[in-house]
Parts: structure tokens; C-alpha cells; sequence
């Protein structure tokens, strides 16, 4: 099955979804129209921490086309006040998450730029826009705080009255004592302040929702991006108290999401509203500045951690003192992420007897934030691989050497971490040789020495990492498959694809276990009118989880069809056979393939499957050079040797991981989500000021597979779809570090952008020059 | 308001449209053509890129006005006769989308780079990307993409060295 | 975008007209600045005047020690005109390094030099080559032409026709891109004429500006050696995000070496 191309109608293709993207005929949630619709334009707040004195909406709502204007008064009064969390495990003493009230509109009170204070509906969305700039809104400034490290002080202005200390949530993991008593005894302790970065994740698709209500049934149709439709039916529930089998969620084409489309969003909750009162569909599109402003960030953690080794380069403990920047409110997924992912790989790819991380969430008159692709897990990978490398610098070790010593052994797995995880199986040693072999390890030295012929600063950097995959909100996934009379076969999953090529891969799954052409079957994910249980597309578990189920349904849908079959030919279902579409009665000619069996009798069949997580590891090498006159790096090498278990789609797991690699490098390299720290406005709106990874960025990325087959799922796969960007922060910071290290630079928080590393150079230039 | 004519894809269109409709509005809200899409509001992103009297442009930027008499290629315009353009089908054999949203302007942006550039180079095609942005890709698999759209384009199609 | 009412004109002297009877109005050519700037809400002007098609502004000719272009030749045209890669090579390259390619589809000459923004390219050509701007008025020397950020001796209702840029000996652009918007953040031309070396710098500072320290050492000798020695003043250069202004600095020295050495 493992293919690389697929012929659909003549065509030579790496996708089923293909045809219809490239052809202009995808259908995403902008494209959708409604007879009658109404436009809305939100006015949103420019202050960072504001008391709203008032709201002067006159001369809006006089405004021709103008339907009505509603405020922050109107969502409260509607009860849409309070988003979802999943944040419901316990925290430090026994502490329960105070998750602060978000009207979807802002109500009194403003507490970071770009939060909705109005929303004008209109005839037109120009209509709406320029109504929009016609309401005046006084407000009263507050002490704005951006910093986390200063929102967690004495004194910090307080965002929300029920979050003191602007904490509302700390968590710890591993053995406080154990950890500090393997401390006491390091012969060499490494300790890094890190910051992961605040980034946006940038989807290329604005974010749009148009809502339908219904006043006869009482029901809503929200047509909106998703990872997942039940996902978002639950938390649109819970943040407007309207029930879950009210809400009929419609997605088709998902322009990339990478988490950030997980969440039920404020506006979504104000246009159920406007839709309800207004008894016309209210259809919303985001600007790109928008979403620069209020579609949620990621990472946004700020980690003090410390390395204790024996003499002989043995790790002896890790310990962490994480800080989480969730922004103004928590989202349904932030605080999660950013904790649990993290203390659940606390260890990383190596065994480190003495654990303990300290994990504070905090809120700052910023954006919220929410998972982004890899959610938490590239942000432990890079503080633990950061520390490593820095550690075999400090130590005077190889850091291939360094990795070997403490790899968790092949023999070891099943492995139970210190703080309870069970990895199920990895081998690091293998990974890692291979990654040294084709990344020419050994032959850098001498590259090294060419680079520096021609004026250049050459660096090297590995990470090696390994991450949990997403077990899942929901505890199962289930799957129908149905047979039509033309023997064609449709899959229905809830996983969404938002470019990982659902369609294709699932596809290929049930077209395996049926043993007929990939191209008769088609999936339809989230399809309103079929619902199912299961979980959303996200946390790199969809072939995991789903993908498994499509083969348990495949394989049921023969199971049933035996019985079906025997009744057509009159034999018992146990003497009948199945291969390639066909039923078969053994020991004789009589024969009824899948689609005349269809034809005859409705067939189908659903499977639902609970499968937890699975570990994907990997070993990365990035090699740059710097040029020292400008600053620029360039990735002049990047190898990277997975664990993804088994594959099922050669070309879809490298497209996987080559964006994801990239979306890691878009960060180290130039990403940066910046406010002022005076007046809490966004300095980087625009991708005019926001550094987007462009074509060239990465040019090459040679790639091996090491898989040790899962037994979590029975297709033995492990979820990739965050890997790369686990991998790559680590990998190519190490690899800028390493070039930058001679002239005496030890750290650099990302961005490395030119400015920020020809700054560096400069400076520790002047240092020697002092000396 | 004011009157144009546009031919769009082959077909003449007359339209009575505000002087601030944009060109990305009129093709997608007017004439239904959702297939060119809107990434950014700064003209960065080139999602809308389209061909205006054969020369790549983000509609975004542009008003409907100023392509008064115009010739429009949308990528809904692309395919003919039910065979892909061979930039289309280059993109689907190197994998060179995922989510799809910035394919449509990729493939015209690169349609409008391989009619300037025939057999571009390397360094040539990340120059021509400038004006388009792609978060799935990496933009690796695009790369090859307009490569092998190259050698589809000069004929050379069993030449199919992917790999 | 506010309201605004759109006017294709016929002619010049249509467009002057309608300029000199609306204060609001604005001429329209590519549109890659102005509509950007519109849409965000941070201009409002009407009519729009659009002069894109006015056959008075096109056309790249070459006579007399000079390159002539009209005001609305597209950076795409110049950049791979024939005309311009023979007459002023650096002029093509630095066309060619405007925005990405849709925007050099779009864009015009005349809009770029009309709007000055600091971290435009084309400034930076116009005043290294001493090249002259006609207007529908009269004639401008480059040196009077530049004054500032988005400043030029434009007045009310005068609209730039076309350009003339004497031939130098030799010229070379180098350029280092804003990372996110691909502006210049600086960006040096050099050009050798019969006159003397002239060095100006785009994309650092508050406008186009001349280096005379470097015109200086590049005319005993032409060479990227001979800026070794100069320190360009951080003082006055534009700072933000992506570069401090010593970084900046730093950079125009850096770029004037490499055009130095592509001379």
C-alpha cells in the first residue's frame, strides 16, 4: 500500500482532495452564502486595559442599511458569557482553574486590543465597516501589563477580579524533594533561561463564520472552520447555554489550522445571537488584521530550567519553572496544552531519574493563547534539547556523545517516565546513528573550517525528540462506512482534515482492507447529516485514532457482508469468503461483490475504536552558516530521521513534516508576536511587520524513516503531524548557537533574526576586545 | 457606481459596481468565482492573485473599476476541456498543497513566473514566490511543483523524475 | 475603504483639472501603495483619478546620454526591458527587486518616485544617477526633487510625466530586504558618471539620502576597500522591530561594499 502517487480518472495524483484544491473548487467557510444574509462588522477595542464608560452608538445605527448594534450588554444579557474549558485535572495543592467570565463582547471592561466591544449587522459588510467607525466608545484606561514574569509581581495591575495574582492556574509535576537532593549531589549543574517565543499561527484562511437560526426548530447552523465538528458543538454550547443537539455545525474545506481552529470563538457566539434575534443568517469574514489581533496565539512560555549531571555526563535530574502567557482569558485549550503536554515528555528521550517542573499560567492584557501546532510539546523538546547541548558545551562533550550516554535504551521501553507516562517503544540510539550518518557528523569539522575560509560562522545542531500524541477530548472514535449499489464506498469520520489529506489517507486505509481501488472510495468528514462520535483533528492523532477506526469499520463491513452474502448464496456465513470486493461461497462458483450485494440490501457498517497516545520520535541535525557582516543565517543542511511508526502515505508524511520543520524555522528565524510593553497595542498586525517563512527558507530536507511499529492502533501507526515542528526549534537554535559559540554567545532567545545575531556578534566582539 | 465589462475566463461580463469594490470582491461575490481567495488585507499573502490582460496581480489590490475592458483569468479558468493545466497538475503530483487555500493563487503567481521564465532556476523560483505565502508546505514540495509545471509546459511530461 | 467616487482619466490635462478642482482628490496609477493604505482606513480621498492608462505617461526611450521613462511604466517593464538592461543595467536589477512580482505587474515609476516612501527602491536610483523628474510643470533635478519622508517639491496638482536618467559609466544596486515586507531596510545605489561617484541610500533613513564620505572614497578608488575605513552616523536612521538603528547603519555600509564590488 505505501504509495507515492495515486491515478484518479487518468491523473497522477499524491491526493484524492487534490483535484477539487486546485482547480478553485474547494469550498471553505468564506464561500458559503445564505438567501437573505446579513453582514457583521465587529468594532473592537484599541485600548489594552480599559473601562468601557460608554458606548455611543446613534449615529451607527441611524446609518442606511444598518439592522442593529449589539454591545457587550446584549451578549451578557443572552447568557453567552463563559467559554468552555478542558481544563479540569487539579493543580499545585489541590487547586481548581479560576477561569475567568469572556462575554462575547466585551462587557465594562477591555482587556486587550482587538477584544469585540460591538458587533454592527448590517445589509452589506461594507454597510457594516463603515457604520462600525461611526460608534464612539469612551473609555477610562487601566495599568496595562504585558510581561508575565511582571503580571505575576506585587503591585501587577489584575485583569480579572476573580484570577487573583492574575494566576489562575498552577500545576506541578515530579518529585520536588527527589530532584533538589539529585541536584545536591550534580557534579555540574547547566542552567538556561528560555523563551518559546509568542508566535501566530496564521492559518491562510482568515477566519469566517455564517450562522443560520432556525426559529420553527429553535436550532442554529453555524457554518465555520473546524478541527473537529463535535468539538466545536460542545464548546459553542457551553459558551451560549444553547444544547448541543441545537447546534448543526457545517464545515467542508479548512484552509490550515494548526490548533488555532480548535476554539470556539466570541464572534461565532455574537452572530448566534444577531442570527436568533434578527431571524435572518449573519455572515462574518475576518480581515487578516483581525486575526493578527484575535485569532489565538501560540507558545508564549518563558522556562528557567536546569540540567544536574554526575562526572560522567549521566543526567541526574531536570528541574523547571515554567511560565505560561495565556493572554487576557484562558481558552478552552491553552492551559492544557501548555502543561500537559509538556509534564508528560518532561523527561524527553532520556532517562533523568529526578523530575520536577512548577508550571504557573498567567494573564496579561494580551491576545489569549491556545494550542499551535505541537501545542507545548515543541516548547519541552527545545528547553530540554537547548539544555543538553548546552550542557555538553559546558561539559566539554560531543553532544552526540552526551545524547548516547543517557538515551532511554531500546530495551527499556516499555518506559515509565518519572512523572507516569508509559512510552511505548523508540529506538533512540538507531535514530540518532542514522541522523549522524546522513547528516555527515564527522565530516563538519572540516566544513566547518571551509566556511570559515570564506568568512562564514558554520554551526551544527541536533534535537532529539519524542512526543505524545493526542489521546483525545472525546474517548472514542467511531466510523461509518457505506456501500453503494455502483460498489462504491463512502467513509464518514468526525476527524477533520485542515490540509493533512484525510481523504487520501483514510481512503487508502479502508481501500487496504477491502483490497479494492483507493479511487471508489471517498470521505465525507464532519458531514451534518450524519453525526458520529469522535474527536477533532488535532494533537497529530487523526490516523491514530480515526484512521484506525476506518479499518475496524472496513473490516466489520466484511464481517456483516459474510452474513448478508450467505443469505444471497444460500450457504452458511461461515463458508463464505471475501477478497477484493467480492463475496464468495467456498467450494463453489457463486459469487456477489460488494456494490450488487449494496444494490440488494442497505449496507453498512460503524466501528468506534479507543486508542490513546502514541509516541513518535526523532532524531533532527540542522547545519547553518552565518554570514558575520549581515547577520543572515542560512540552513545550508537539515536531515531529519522519524519514528512515525508505520506509513501509510510516503508523500503525505513528508509534506507533513516538511511544514512542520519550516513552521519551526518560520519561528526561530523570524516569527514574533510583539506588543508594547507601555501600551499593550500589537506592534507585528500585518504581514508586513509579522516575519512569515517564505519560499527558500528551507530549501532541502533529506528525510529517513526508523519506524518501530505501534501497537496502540492496528495499522501500527504513530501520529506526525507535529513532529517536524517538535524537532526543528531545537535543532536549528543548537545549530546557530554552535556557530555563534566560539565567539563566546551561549544563548540567543529566538527570534534569530539578522539584527538580533549581528547584534550578538557585535557585542561579543567587544567583549573581546575589552578583554 | 459604475459600469464595467470584463471578459472572465472567456465569458463577457457587464456590471453596475460600487467604486470601492475591489476586484477579489467582484469575482468572488458577484460572479460566484470562490475559487480566488482572500489570505491578507495588505497584499502580502497573494491568495487572490489572478491574470489581468495576462499579467499576474492580487485582485485584493486592484478595483474592480481599474479592470474596466480586462481579460480575467481565474484559476476556475485554468483547466480546460476537463484536463488539468499542467501547472495544476504538477501541484497535485509533487504534493505541492495541502489545506489548498493559498493553491489557487500559487498556481497563478507560477503561471505568470513560467510564462516570463520558462525553465527557471532555483533562485529564480523563490524570487518569482515573493508574493505568496503558504503556512501547510514549507514550500519545499511547491518548489518542485513549479519545476516539473515547467518541464509539463515545454512538453517534456515523461520526463516524470519526481523522485 | 470609505466611499470614494473613481474617475478613469482621458487625459493630463483632465486629471490636472480634476486635481486642481478637489482638494480630497488623489491620482490613481498601480495602486500598490494607495489602495493597501485606502483599505485600511488610512486615507480617504475623492475622487480617485486613475492614470494608469494615459498613453502620455508610457513609454521607455533612449537618446542623447539620457534613458527617458514615463511615469506609469510598470517596474515589470523596466525591470525586463531591453532598452533599460543595455542603457542602465542596475536600473533593470533594481526594478526587478521592487515588492514580488504581482506588485512589479501593478506598480508604476512615476507612483514610487510620486509617494517617496523611505523605504522605497526607486529613490534611491533617481538621486544616485542625478536623474531629472518632468513634470506636467517643469522640470526637477533629483537633488531639489526629495525632501524627506513622503515629501517631494511636487506641489498641488503637479503630476510627474515621466523621468530621464543620464547614462552613467557604470552603476550597481544593493539591496537588504525588510524580513517581513521585503522594503528596503537599506538599500544603496552607486553610480560612476562623468560628474563624479554618487552614492545614495534608500530604506535606512527618513528619506533618500547621499553618502559624500563614500562618494568621496569611491572616487580616489572604486573599489569596496576604500569604505573600510567609514563609519556611517546612526543618529539619524530609522529604527523599528526587525533592526536598530547601529544595525542599520551597519547595513549601508555593508550594501555600499557589495554594490561597490558589482560596479
Amino acid at each position: 500500500m505505501d504509495h507515492h502517487l495515486l491515478e484518479v480518472a487518468g491523473t497522477h495524483v499524491s491526493r484524492l482532495e487534490d483535484l477539487r484544491l486546485v482547480t478553485g473548487s474547494g469550498r471553505y467557510a468564506s464561500d458559503w452564502n445564505l438567501p437573505g444574509q446579513l453582514h457583521a462588522c465587529f468594532l473592537r477595542s484599541d485600548r489594552a486595559h480599559a473601562r468601557i464608560v460608554s458606548i455611543n452608538a446613534g449615529s451607527a445605527r441611524k446609518h442606511p442599511g444598518v439592522m442593529r448594534i449589539f454591545t457587550g450588554a446584549d451578549a451578557v444579557a443572552a447568557g453567552h458569557t463563559r467559554p468552555m474549558t478542558i481544563l479540569t485535572f487539579k493543580g499545585k495543592d489541590g487547586m481548581q482553574a479560576r477561569v475567568p467570565a469572556r462575554p462575547a463582547l466585551a462587557h465594562e471592561r477591555v482587556r486587550c486590543v482587538g477584544e469585540p466591544v460591538a458587533m454592527v449587522v448590517a445589509e452589506t459588510a461594507l454597510i457594516a465597516q463603515d457604520a462600525a467607525g461611526l460608534i464612539e466608545v469612551e473609555y477610562e484606561e487601566l495599568p496595562v501589563v504585558i510581561d508575565p514574569e511582571e503580571a505575576l509581581a506585587a503591585g501587577a495591575p489584575q485583569l480579572h477580579d476573580s484570577v487573583p495574582g492574575n494566576l489562575p492556574f498552577e500545576f506541578e509535576a515530579g518529585d520536588a524533594a527527589a530532584t533538589a537532593a539529585a541536584f545536591a549531589r550534580a557534579a555540574h549543574v547547566t542552567r538556561l533561561k528560555l523563551a518559546v517565543t509568542r508566535v501566530a499561527p496564521n492559518p491562510m484562511e482568515p477566519r469566517a463564520c455564517l450562522v443560520a437560526y432556525d426559529a420553527r426548530e429553535g436550532s442554529y447552523t453555524v457554518h465555520v472552520h473546524v478541527q473537529g465538528v463535535n468539538m466545536m458543538r460542545k464548546q459553542l454550547a457551553a459558551y451560549t447555554g444553547v444544547a448541543e443537539e441545537k447546534i448543526r455545525v457545517v464545515a467542508r474545506d479548512v484552509g490550515g489550522a494548526f490548533g488555532q481552529r480548535s476554539l470556539a470563538y466570541p464572534e461565532y457566539c455574537a452572530q448566534m445571537l444577531a442570527a436568533k434575534e434578527l431571524g435572518r443568517p449573519v455572515k462574518w469574514v475576518a480581515t487578516r488584521s483581525e486575526g493578527f489581533l484575535t485569532d489565538s496565539h501560540g507558545r508564549a512560555n518563558f522556562v528557567s530550567g536546569e540540567l544536574a549531571l554526575d562526572r560522567d555526563g549521566k543526567f541526574l535530574g531536570l528541574r523547571l519553572d515554567w511560565i505560561a502567557d495565556m493572554g487576557a482569558y484562558l481558552t478552552p485549550t491553552g492551559p492544557v496544552s501548555h502543561i500537559r503536554n509538556p509534564s508528560t515528555c518532561l523527561t524527553g528521550v532520556y532517562r533523568i531519574p529526578a523530575l520536577y517542573g512548577r508550571w504557573r499560567t498567567v494573564l496579561t492584557n494580551t491576545n489569549p493563547v491556545a494550542a499551535y501546532r505541537g501545542a507545548g510539546r515543541p516548547d519541552i523538546a527545545y528547553v530540554i534539547e537547548r539544555l543538553v547541548n548546552q550542557a555538553a558545551a559546558e561539559i566539554g562533550v560531543d553532544p552526540a556523545e552526551l545524547r548516547r550516554r543517557n538515551f532511554i535504551p531500546p530495551e527499556a521501553f516499555p518506559y515509565k517516565t518519572p512523572t507516569g507516562s508509559i512510552y511505548e517503544n523508540a529506538d533512540l540510539p538507531g535514530l540518532l546513528e542514522k541522523a549522524l550518518k546522513l547528516a555527515d557528523w564527522k565530516g563538519f569539522a572540516q566544513r566547518r573550517r571551509q566556511s570559515e575560509t570564506a568568512g562564514r560562522l558554520r554551526g551544527i545542531g541536533i534535537s532529539t525528540v519524542i512526543e505524545n500524541t493526542g489521546a483525545g477530548l472525546f474517548p472514542k472514535d467511531e466510523v461509518a462506512i457505506e456501500v453503494a449499489a455502483d460498489g462504491a464506498v463512502t467513509v464518514y469520520s468526525v476527524s477533520h482534515s485542515q490540509g493533512q489529506g484525510h481523504e487520501t489517507t483514510f481512503a487508502m486505509i479502508v481501500a487496504e482492507a477491502l483490497g479494492i481501488p483507493t479511487e471508489r472510495v471517498r470521505l465525507r468528514q464532519g458531514d451534518e447529516d450524519r453525526p458520529l462520535f469522535g474527536n477533532h483533528t488535532g494533537g497529530s492523532r487523526s490516523t491514530v485514532g480515526a484512521g484506525s477506526a476506518c479499518h475496524l469499520a472496513a473490516k466489520k463491513l466484511i464481517e456483516q457482508g459474510k452474513t448478508l452474502a450467505a443469505l444471497d448464496l444460500g450457504v452458511e456465513p461461515s463458508q463464505v469468503e471475501y477478497a477484493n470486493g467480492t463475496f464468495r461461497a467456498r467450494d463453489s462458483q457463486r459469487a456477489i461483490t460488494l456494490g450488487d450485494l449494496a444494490g440488494a440490501k442497505a449496507f453498512s457498517a460503524t466501528a468506534e475504536g479507543s486508542f490513546s497516545s502514541t509516541f513518535p520520535n526523532g532524531c533532527h541535525i540542522a547545519e547553518v552558516e552565518i554570514d558575520p557582516e549581515t547577520g543572515v543565517t542560512e540552513i545550508v543542511s537539515y536531515v531529519a530521521v522519524d519514528d512515525c511508526g508505520r506509513v501509510i502515505n510516503h508523500a503525505i508524511v513528508e509534506g507533513q513534516m516538511h511544514g512542520g520543520v519550516v513552521q519551526g524555522a518560520g519561528q526561530v528565524f523570524g516569527e514574533h508576536v510583539v506588543y508594547d510593553r507601555n501600551t499593550g497595542q500589537l506592534m507585528t498586525g500585518s504581514f508586513a511587520d509579522y516575519t512569515m517563512p517564505r519560499a527558500g527558507l528551507v530549501r532541502e530536507i533529506r528525510m529517513e524513516e526508523h519506524p518501530t511499529p505501534s501497537k496502540v492502533s492496528p495499522l501500527g501507526v504513530k501520529g506526525m503531524g507535529e513532529s517536524g515542528c517538535t524537532a526543528s526549534l531545537a535543532a536549528l537554535t543548537n545549530a546557530v548557537i554552535d556557530a555563534l559559540r566560539p565567539l563566546g554567545i551561549h544563548h540567543l532567545d529566538m527570534p534569530l533574526t539578522p539584527a538580533r545575531v549581528w547584534g550578538a556578534i557585535q557585542a561579543a566582539k567587544s567583549r573581546f576586545v575589552r578583554k | 457606481m459604475t459600469t464595467i465589462e470584463v471578459t472572465v475566463n472567456g465569458v463577457n461580463y457587464s456590471r453596475e459596481v460600487e467604486d470601492r469594490m475591489l476586484l477579489v470582491n467582484l469575482l468572488r461575490d458577484e460572479l460566484g468565482l470562490t475559487g480566488t481567495h482572500i489570505g491578507c488585507d495588505t497584499s502580502q499573502c497573494g491568495c487572490c492573485t489572478v491574470h489581468v490582460d495576462g499579467r499576474a496581480v492580487k485582485s485584493c489590490s486592484m478595483l474592480a473599476a481599474q479592470a474596466n475592458g480586462a481579460e480575467i483569468v481565474t484559476i476556475e479558468g485554468m483547466a480546460r476541456n476537463g484536463a488539468l493545466h499542467p501547472i495544476q497538475q504538477a501541484f497535485t503530483e509533487c504534493h505541492g498543497l495541502q489545506c489548498g487555500f493559498c493553491t489557487p493563487g500559487m498556481i497563478m503567481a507560477v503561471a505568470g513566473l513560467l510564462k516570463d521564465n520558462p525553465d527557471p532556476s532555483d533562485e529564480e523560483i523563490v524570487h518569482g514566490l515573493e508574493g505568496n505565502l503558504c503556512r501547510c508546505t514549507g514550500y519545499i514540495n511547491i518548489v518542485k511543483a513549479v519545476k516539473r509545471g515547467a518541464e509539463l509546459l515545454c512538453g517534456n511530461g515523461d520526463k516524470s523524475s519526481r523522485r | 475603504m470609505y466611499s470614494f467616487h473613481y474617475i478613469e482619466a482621458k487625459s493630463l490635462k483632465e486629471a490636472g483639472d480634476l486635481l486642481a478642482a478637489n482638494p480630497d482628490a488623489k491620482l490613481l496609477a498601480g495602486g500598490m501603495t494607495l489602495i493597501p493604505t485606502m483599505k485600511a482606513r488610512l486615507a480617504q480621498p475623492s475622487p480617485l483619478v486613475d492614470i494608469a492608462g494615459l498613453g502620455e505617461l508610457t513609454g521607455i526611450e533612449l537618446g542623447d546620454g539620457k534613458l527617458v521613462i514615463g511615469a506609469a511604466t510598470k517596474h515589470h517593464d523596466v525591470a525586463t526591458s531591453g532598452v533599460v538592461k543595455k542603457a542602465i543595467p542596475a536600473l533593470a536589477r533594481l526594478a526587478g527587486l521592487i515588492g514580488d512580482p504581482q506588485v512589479r505587474n501593478l506598480g508604476t515609476l512615476g507612483g514610487s518616485v510620486a509617494n517617496n516612501d523611505p523605504a522605497a527602491d526607486y529613490p534611491a536610483a533617481v538621486l544616485a544617477l542625478g536623474a531629472t523628474v518632468i513634470t506636467t510643470r517643469r522640470e526637477i533635478a533629483a537633488e531639489d526633487y526629495f525632501q524627506g519622508m513622503f515629501a517631494t517639491a511636487l506641489e498641488p496638482g503637479e503630476i510627474v510625466v515621466r523621468l530621464s536618467f543620464p547614462i552613467p559609466r557604470r552603476a550597481a544596486y544593493a539591496k537588504f530586504p525588510h524580513p517581513a515586507s521585503g522594503y528596503a531596510m537599506a538599500g544603496v545605489f552607486i553610480a560612476g558618471t562623468a560628474n563624479g561617484v554618487r552614492v545614495a541610500v534608500t530604506g535606512a533613513g527618513p528619506g533618500v539620502f547621499r553618502w559624500p564620505d563614500a562618494e568621496a572614497a569611491l572616487a580616489k578608488n572604486m573599489n569596496p576597500a576604500a569604505l573600510d575605513a567609514l563609519v556611517v552616523a546612526a543618529d539619524d536612521l530609522n529604527e523599528d522591530l526587525h533592526a536598530p538603528r547601529e544595525y542599520r547603519a551597519h547595513l549601508v555600509k555593508v550594501m555600499a561594499q557589495r554594490a561597490a564590488a558589482a560596479l
